[in-house]
C-alpha cells in the first residue's frame, strides 16, 4: 500500500528545508515518521506534502558551552546510548530507551516526539524537569522556546506554521558543593516495553549533604492535556528529605498538579493513583540512594 | 501531483534503483518492487516487529519508514543477512533450538536478533529487552532467547 501522500520533498540543507516549509504552510516535516506514518495510514492526519528533514545533519549530540545540545533528528537509540546524555540528563536517557521498542527507538527522533505533542510523550517530563528549551528555525532566523511553553494541547504546539524544531538544549546547571544531582524517570503501562505511557513521571533535584532536597522539579506525562510541571508537589519537597512525611505529603499534593482524563488506556482515577505511586516510588529510590 | 521518486539503495549488498510513489513504504518497496517477500507485514503500525529490516545497520520497522527517506541507504533484509557462506549464526541457532513455529514473526526476529549480536549485547535480560518489540504468538520466546544466547556464545559458529 501507499500512504496518502502526494509529494515528499527532499531538501539538501536546512535553509532549503525552511524555505519549503515557509512556501507551503500545509507541508509537514518528517524525520523518523514513527508517529506520522501511523497517523497517515489511519487517515487520522491529512498531510499531502512532506518535507524530509532526516538527512540534514540535525542528529548531533554535544556539549556546547553551558548546555547539552541534542539535534532534533537524533534518534531515541542514540540519545539512550549517548555518554553525554547519560551524564548530564540521565532521566532523558532512561525515557528515550523506553519509547516503543528498540526498532522504534532506532527510527524515532527527539524533535518528532516533541512536535507530535502527545500528552504521553516520554521525552517531555525529563526535558521539563531539566529546564530544556527547543530551538525553532524559520527562513529569517530562529528562536528559543522553553519546552514548558511548547505544548498547547493534545497534538498541538505553539510552533508557528513553517517553524521547524532543529535542536533541544539542556542547561548544565551545577549542583552546590557536596550535593548530588538526582535525575530520574519512570513510566507505567500494561507491559514494560512497547507501550504508550498510562502515566510517566520525572524528578530532578539536588540532594544536599544534609540529606534534604533543593531545586526540586517534578513533571508528569499523560496526566493532563499536555505534559506538566508539578509545582504543588515540588514545593512540599523543597528543603526536606525525600523520605518520611514529605514523601507522603508530596504524593497527595501531586493531585493538585494534574488533570487526567478517562481514555482507552486508563480511567482518570487510576491515573491519579498511579501518579502518586510513581512519585512515591522515585522518592523512595532517591532516599535509599 | 503524485510524481514518482527515485530511491537508490544498497539492498542486500547490491546497488539498486527504484521509482516509487511518494507515499510508498519501505516495506512495500521491499516486498512488491524488489520481490523480497521474506519481510512480513504484521500490524502495519510499528507494534509487532514482523517487518523489521536493517537500515544503515540499525533495526527499523519498515512499515513506518517512507521509501523516499531511504535514498542512499544500505538496507539488509532476511534474504541478505547470511551471505554466500550460508545462514546467519542466529538463524542456525533458531533452527537448532526449535525457536521457530509458524514462522511469520521469524524474519523480523532474525533481523533484530542479528542487530543485538552485532551490538555486542550478551546479558540475557538486555537481549530480551531489545527483542521486546518483536511479538511471537507461538513460541513463548523461551527458545528464541535461548537461540540468541547460543548464537552469542558461539560467535561466528
Amino acid at each position: 500500500m501507499n500512504l496518502p501522500v502526494e509529494a515528499v520533498l527532499r531538501p539538501r540543507d536546512l535553509g532549503e528545508a525552511l524555505s519549503m516549509l515557509a512556501e507551503d504552510p500545509s507541508a509537514v516535516p518528517v524525520a523518523g515518521g514513527t508517529d506520522l506514518v501511523v497517523q497517515l495510514r489511519a487517515r487520522r492526519r491529512h498531510a499531502p506534502v512532506l518535507v524530509d528533514i532526516g538527512a540534514l545533519g540535525l542528529d548531533r549530540i554535544a556539549v556546547e558551552g553551558n548546555a547539552l545540545v541534542i539535534g532534533a533528528a537524533a534518534t531515541m537509540d542514540s540519545i539512550a546510548r549517548s555518554a553525554a546524555v547519560r551524564e548530564h540528563a540521565p532521566a532523558l536517557a532512561t525515557a528515550a530507551g523506553q519509547v516503543g521498542a528498540w526498532p522504534i527507538q532506532c527510527r524515532a527522533t527527539l524533535g518528532g516526539n516533541l512536535a507530535n505533542a502527545s500528552p504521553a510523550a516520554d521525552t517531555a517530563p525529563p526535558l521539563l524537569t531539566a529546564g530544556a528549551t527547543v530551538t525553532a528555525a524559520f527562513p529569517s532566523g530562529q528562536r528559543r522556546i522553553p519546552v514548558l511553553d511548547l505544548f498547547e494541547g493534545p497534538g498541538t504546539t505553539r510552533l508557528a506554521p513553517g517553524e521547524l524544531i532543529t535542536s533541544v538544549s539542556i542547561p548544565l546547571d551545577p549542583v552546590p558543593a557536596g550535593a548530588r544531582r538526582v535525575d530520574r524517570f519512570v513510566k507505567l503501562g500494561p507491559r514494560r516495553e512497547q507501550i504508550i505511557s498510562v502515566v510517566s513521571l520525572a524528578v530532578r533535584a539536588a540532594l544536599l549533604a544534609d540529606g534534604t532536597l533543593a531545586d526540586v522539579r517534578i513533571a508528569v506525562g499523560a496526566a493532563a492535556p499536555t505534559p506538566v510541571r508539578a509545582p504543588a508537589a515540588e514545593s512540599v519537597l523543597e528543603g526536606r528529605p525525600p523520605g518520611g512525611a514529605a514523601r507522603r505529603e508530596a504524593a497527595r499534593a501531586l493531585q493538585e498538579d494534574i488533570a487526567p482524563i478517562d481514555d482507552i488506556r486508563a480511567p482518570a482515577r487510576y491515573r491519579r493513583l498511579a501518579a502518586a505511586v510513581l512519585l512515591d516510588r522515585l522518592l523512595g529510590e532517591i532516599s535509599h540512594g | 501531483m503524485d510524481e514518482r521518486i527515485v530511491v537508490r539503495l544498497v539492498l542486500n549488498g547490491e546497488e539498486r534503483s527504484f521509482r516509487v510513489a511518494p507515499g510508498r513504504r519501505l516495506l512495500d518497496l521491499l516486498r512488491e518492487d524488489a520481490g523480497l517477500t521474506g519481510t512480513k507485514e504484521g500490524c502495519g503500525a510499528g507494534e509487532c516487529g514482523a517487518c523489521t529490516v536493517l537500515l544503515d545497520g540499525r533495526p527499523v520497522p519498515s512499515c513506518l519508514v517512507l521509501a523516499a527517506s531511504c535514498d542512499g541507504a544500505a538496507v539488509v533484509t532476511v534474504e541478505g543477512l547470511g551471505g554466500p557462506a550460508g545462514s546467519h549464526p542466529f538463524q542456525r541457532a533458531l533452527v537448532a533450538s526449535g525457536g521457530v513455529q509458524c514462522g511469520f514473526c521469524t524474519p523480523g526476529l532474525v533481523m533484530t536478533g542479528a542487530a543485538v549480536l552485532e551490538a555486542g549485547v550478551t546479558a540475557p535480560a538486555d537481549q530480551a529487552r531489545l527483542l521486546s518489540g518483536n511479538l511471537c504468538r507461538c513460541t513463548g520466546y523461551v527458545k528464541v532467547f535461548e537461540a540468541l544466547r547460543r548464537a552469542g556464545e558461539d560467535g561466528d559458529g
